[in-house]
């Protein structure tokens, strides 16, 4: 299907490789299918546009990359919503904001999407050790390393 | 707003489903025990808030150093979540980095990432 984006013009996207969030996320409820785009080669960091809404699109990554110690645990009806049966089926994406010129990641609401059905839901952490805003990088510095590399 | 007042032990119920004890009193303090079917999520208001709030400020980035980012970065694993689209129309030929990782399955095995998610079941 052709989807209308602000950023990006008209990104064509296959049927299987659209993910709903049948709740939206929070803060945007009516929001509920959205695609994975990727920026470029190798890129850990991701758009999750959304399908409804062309200017609607987080940035997103792989917590796992940045946070070692980042843990999420799924309770038994989560797994159930989402018809996850192998947690090897689950991934586990934040939400990337930028605050200044600081990458922040939102670790208290991470998105859970089973990969088999690209069905997906943002959790609410109760975890204290996660906040809404954990650093993952300056970008000014990222920015001069890149021109220099 | 519906205002009730309860001492400690009593319970207000929400339809048929929810039940909310006064578990303990103290001072400013109160404590609630919670009884509700999974498919409700109960949190606390500050949390849910902040997460909201979290999410439109995210929206609103215009990302374009994102792209950039992309490049500077290069993590030892990917994403297991094939993407859908790329947004550069680049080749698609995945082999010139050594990363053993096959970009056209449609899930990868996680690694090391499984061990560190719980499942309660």
């Amino acid at each position: 299907m052709q989807v209308k984006t602000t950023r990006f013009g008209v990104v064509d996207i296959a049927d299987d490789k659209v993910i709903t969030f049948t709740q939206g996320l929070l803060g945007f409820p009516d929001h509920t299918r959205y695609c994975l785009l990727e920026p470029g080669d190798d890129a850990c960091f991701f758009w999750l546009q959304s399908l409804d809404e062309p200017a609607l699109a987080f940035v997103v990554t792989d917590p796992a990359l940045f946070f070692k110690e980042y843990e999420v645990p799924i309770r038994a009806e989560q797994a159930e919503a989402l018809s996850i049966e192998k947690i090897e089926d689950a991934q586990v994406f934040v939400i990337v904001n930028k605050v200044g010129e600081v990458l922040t990641a939102n670790l208290q609401g991470p998105l859970l999407i089973n990969t088999l059905n690209l069905d997906g839901q943002q959790l609410v952490l109760a975890d204290k050790r996660w906040s809404t805003r954990h650093t993952l990088m300056q970008v000014g510095i990222e920015e001069k390393q890149a021109a220099t590399a | 707003m519906l205002v009730l007042s309860r001492q400690r032990d009593e319970t207000i119920m929400i339809g048929d489903a929810v039940e909310i004890t006064i578990v303990d009193i103290r001072g400013d303090k109160v404590r609630l025990g919670i009884n509700a079917p999974h498919q409700v999520a109960v949190h606390r208001k500050e949390v849910y808030d902040a997460i909201k709030a979290e999410n439109r400020k995210a929206a609103e980035a215009q990302g374009v150093e994102f792209n950039a980012l992309s490049s500077a970065v290069r993590p030892g694993r990917r994403a297991g979540l094939s993407p859908a689209g790329r947004i550069n129309s680049k080749a698609t030929n995945k082999t010139s980095n050594g990363n053993p990782t096959d970009e056209h399955a449609t899930r990868l095995p996680l690694n090391g990432s499984d061990t560190r998610r719980k499942a309660s079941t």
